[in-house]
C-alpha cells in the first residue's frame, strides 16, 4: 500500500495544463527577438487548427502604424506579410478563432536592430495605475506579515515557554499573510497582463498571458506563487504537527521569495543595475519585511495575547530591529546612490519626490522606533500594567508607520529611476517617449 | 518544455481516483476498522491537500488563458482548504465539525470553476460534454458532504460522497478527445483536440 501510495505521488509531481482552446506554440519572430532585418513574414504557431479574423496579425511600430500584410490560415499556422521596417521597436498584436469558438488574443514584442523592449512596454500599453500600487502593496504587506510571523517564532521568541494560543495565532498570521502574497501576485499579474494586452475584460479571459510569463514580472510571479504555496503549506503542516521546526524552511523560503519583488521591479533591469543591485534590493526588502512585519505581529498578536512574554520579547526584538535597521539604512543608501545620478533629481524627478516621501517616512518609524530602544526599553523593568498598555499602542502605531512605508515602497518598485548620462544607450521607445524596459 | 494538456487531466484524475477509493473503503468497513492504523486516517485528506499544492504549479506555468489560470487556482485553493481542513479534523487540531462545511463548499467552487471556464455548448464536443457533466456533478453532488456535517456517521452519504470522487477521476480520465480510451468519437464533433 505504503510503495502504490509512493509510485502515484511520484505520478502526481509532473502536472501539465488542461486547455479546450488553442494554444500558441511558437512565434516568427520568437517573443522579445532582436532580429537584424526585416522578418518577411510573421508566423505563429498553434497546437491546433484556428480561424483567422479580420486583422488577425498586427505589426505596430512606436506610434501605431500598422506594417502587417493580409493574414491567411495555413494549416495550424496563421500568417502575415510584413512590409519592410524601420530600426526600432515592434509590438505584434493578434487573434484567432480556437477550434471551440473562442477568440484567443496576444501580443509580444521584437525589435529590429535594438533589443526588443517588455511585453508590458508593448504599444498601447499605458504603464502601472493606482490600483496596480494597491495590489503590489498588498503583496508587499502580505510578504511582510508572512516573514514577520515567522521571524516573531523563530528569532524572538526562540527558546521561549510560547502559550499554545500564541503560536495558533501566528501560525494563523503567516498563513493568512502567505495567502494575501498568493492572490495579489495573481491579481498584480492579471493586470499587468491586462494592460499589456488591451482586451475588454470578456477577451482578456481568453488573452494568451505566456510572453507576460517570460518577462522578469512573469518569473517572479511563477517563482514566488510556487514558493508561498509552499510556504503555506510548510506553516499548515507545522500548526497541524505542533513541528516549530517545519516554520525554519518556511522562514527560508519565504525570505527567498521576497526577492521577487526586487527580480520583478526597474532595479534589475535599468542602466547600472548589476548583481550588487539585486543583492542589495533583496536585502532591503527582505530586512524592512521582517522588521515591520514582526513589529506589528508583536504589537497585534503578543502584547496583548501573551502579556507574560512583553518584557523579554521587546527586548529581543529591539537588537533584532537594530540589526535590520542598519540593513535596510545602508542597502536603501546604497541604491539611493545608484540610481539617482545627481542630488537635485530627489526634488526634480517624480522617482525622487516619491523617494523622498518614503525618507521621511522611514524617519518617522526610526524615531519611534528610537524612543522605544532608548526610552521605553530601559524603563520596561518598572513598568506598570497601564503603562504597558501604552506602550502597546505606541507598537501598533510604529507598525501603521511601516505599513505606510510598505505603500510608497510598492509605488517606487513600479516608477521609472532617471536615466543615467551613459555614452552607449540601449533604450528603445515604445510608449510615450518613455525609455522602454530592456532585457528577457 | 510543458507536457500535453490531457496529461495533467489523467495524473490529477489518478490522485483523485485513490483519494475515493480511500473514502469507499472507509465507508464500507467504517471508521474504526479504517482508523486502526494511525496513518490511514491522515491518507485521503493528506492527498486532497497535496494535490492542492500541486494544483499551484499548473495553475503559474500554464497562462495560456487567463481563465484557466484562475479555474486551476481557485481549485487549488479549495482543495488546500478542505483537505488541510479534513487533516485539522482527523488530528484533532481542530474541533467543530463544521470545518467540514469546506467539502461541499469546494465541491460548488470547483463545479462552477469547470462550468465557468467551459463555456461551449453541451454537445459541441466530447471535452465540452464531460466539463458539463462535471461541473454539474460537483455542484448537485455538494449535498453529501453537506448532509455528512451533521450525518458524519451515515454509510450510505459516506459511500455516495466516495463514488461521487470516483465518478470525477473516470470523468477527467475520459474528457480528452486524444485519450487512449474513448477516443475522438465522430467527426461530426469537428477535428480532435485536448
Amino acid at each position: 500500500m505504503r510503495r502504490l501510495l509512493a509510485i502515484a505521488l511520484v505520478a502526481l509531481a509532473f502536472p501539465a495544463a488542461a486547455s479546450a482552446h488553442a494554444t500558441l506554440e511558437s512565434t516568427t519572430p520568437h517573443f522579445g527577438r532582436e532580429v537584424q532585418k526585416t522578418p518577411g513574414q510573421i508566423r505563429l504557431h498553434f497546437d491546433q487548427q484556428v480561424k483567422i479574423l479580420p486583422g488577425a496579425i498586427k505589426v505596430l511600430n512606436g506610434v501605431g502604424h500598422n506594417f502587417a500584410g493580409a493574414s491567411q490560415a495555413e494549416g495550424t499556422d496563421v500568417v502575415a506579410s510584413v512590409r519592410p521596417l524601420k530600426l526600432g521597436a515592434y509590438t505584434v498584436r493578434w487573434q484567432a478563432i480556437s477550434a471551440d469558438s473562442h477568440v484567443v488574443s496576444g501580443v509580444w514584442t521584437f525589435g529590429v536592430r535594438v533589443p526588443a523592449p517588455s511585453v508590458n512596454d508593448a504599444y498601447g500599453a499605458g504603464g502601472p495605475t493606482h490600483t496596480e500600487h494597491l495590489v503590489r502593496w498588498l503583496w508587499f504587506l502580505g510578504i511582510a506579515l508572512t516573514i514577520g510571523a515567522l521571524g516573531l517564532r523563530l528569532i524572538v521568541l526562540r527558546g521561549l515557554e510560547v502559550p499554545r494560543e500564541l503560536d495558533r495565532k501566528i501560525a494563523v498570521a503567516a498563513g493568512l499573510g502567505a495567502v494575501i502574497a498568493l492572490q495579489s501576485g495573481i491579481a498584480a499579474f492579471s493586470l499587468r497582463a491586462e494592460d499589456a494586452l488591451q482586451l475588454p475584460f470578456g477577451k482578456f479571459l481568453y488573452g494568451d498571458l505566456s510572453p507576460m510569463a517570460a518577462t522578469r514580472f512573469g518569473t517572479a510571479f511563477v517563482t514566488m506563487t510556487l514558493g508561498f504555496a509552499l510556504v503555506l503549506a510548510l506553516v499548515y503542516l507545522a500548526w497541524l504537527l505542533d513541528r516549530v521546526t517545519l516554520l525554519v524552511p518556511a522562514f527560508a523560503l519565504s525570505l527567498l521569495f521576497a526577492g521577487g519583488l526586487s527580480v520583478s521591479g526597474h532595479d534589475a533591469v535599468d542602466p547600472g543595475s548589476s548583481w550588487k543591485t539585486e543583492l542589495a534590493d533583496w536585502v532591503h526588502i527582505s530586512a524592512a519585511s521582517l522588521w515591520i512585519g514582526a513589529l506589528a505581529t508583536m504589537a497585534g498578536l503578543l502584547w496583548f495575547g501573551a502579556p507574560q512574554l512583553r518584557r523579554e520579547a521587546f527586548q529581543r526584538f529591539s537588537r533584532m530591529a537594530t540589526v535590520l535597521i542598519v540593513l535596510v539604512l545602508s542597502a536603501g543608501i546604497y541604491l539611493s546612490i545608484v540610481r539617482l545620478p545627481h542630488l537635485h533629481d530627489l526634488w526634480t524627478q517624480g522617482y525622487g519626490q516619491v523617494l523622498l516621501v518614503k525618507i521621511g517616512l522611514v524617519c518617522v518609524a526610526l524615531a519611534w522606533g528610537a524612543f522605544h530602544h532608548f526610552v521605553v526599553l530601559p524603563a520596561l523593568d518598572r513598568a506598570d500594567t497601564g503603562f504597558l498598555t501604552r506602550i502597546g499602542r505606541s507598537l501598533i502605531g510604529e507598525s501603521l508607520v511601516g505599513i505606510a512605508v510598505l505603500l510608497v515602497a510598492a509605488i517606487l518598485v513600479d516608477s521609472r529611476p532617471p536615466a543615467k548620462p551613459i555614452g552607449n544607450s540601449n533604450t528603445s521607445t515604445l510608449t510615450g517617449g518613455s525609455a522602454a524596459t530592456l532585457g528577457p | 518544455m510543458l507536457p500535453h494538456a490531457e496529461m495533467v487531466h489523467w495524473a490529477f484524475a489518478a490522485g483523485i481516483l485513490l483519494v475515493g477509493l480511500c473514502l469507499l473503503c472507509e465507508a464500507v468497513v467504517g471508521e474504526e476498522v479504517w482508523h486502526m492504523r494511525p496513518w490511514r486516517k491522515y491518507l485521503w485528506p493528506g492527498l486532497a491537500f497535496g494535490l492542492g499544492v500541486l494544483l499551484w504549479p499548473v495553475m503559474a506555468f500554464f497562462t495560456n488563458s487567463s481563465i484557466h489560470m484562475y479555474a486551476h487556482g481557485s481549485w487549488a485553493e479549495v482543495l488546500m482548504l478542505a483537505g488541510g481542513a479534513e487533516l485539522g479534523l482527523v488530528h484533532g487540531r481542530l474541533r467543530s465539525p463544521l470545518w467540514r462545511l469546506t467539502w461541499p463548499l469546494a465541491f460548488v467552487v470547483t463545479g462552477t470553476a469547470f462550468i465557468v471556464h467551459e463555456q461551449n455548448p453541451w454537445f459541441f464536443a466530447r471535452s465540452a460534454f464531460l466539463h458539463h457533466l462535471l461541473g454539474w456533478t460537483f455542484v448537485v453532488a455538494a449535498i453529501f458532504p453537506l448532509l455528512l456535517v451533521w450525518r458524519p456517521r451515515s454509510a450510505v452519504l459516506q459511500a455516495c460522497f466516495a463514488l461521487t470522487i470516483v465518478t470525477v477521476s473516470v470523468m477527467l480520465f475520459s474528457d480528452r478527445d486524444v485519450a487512449p480510451i474513448f477516443g475522438h468519437l465522430s467527426p461530426l464533433a469537428g477535428a480532435p483536440h485536448r
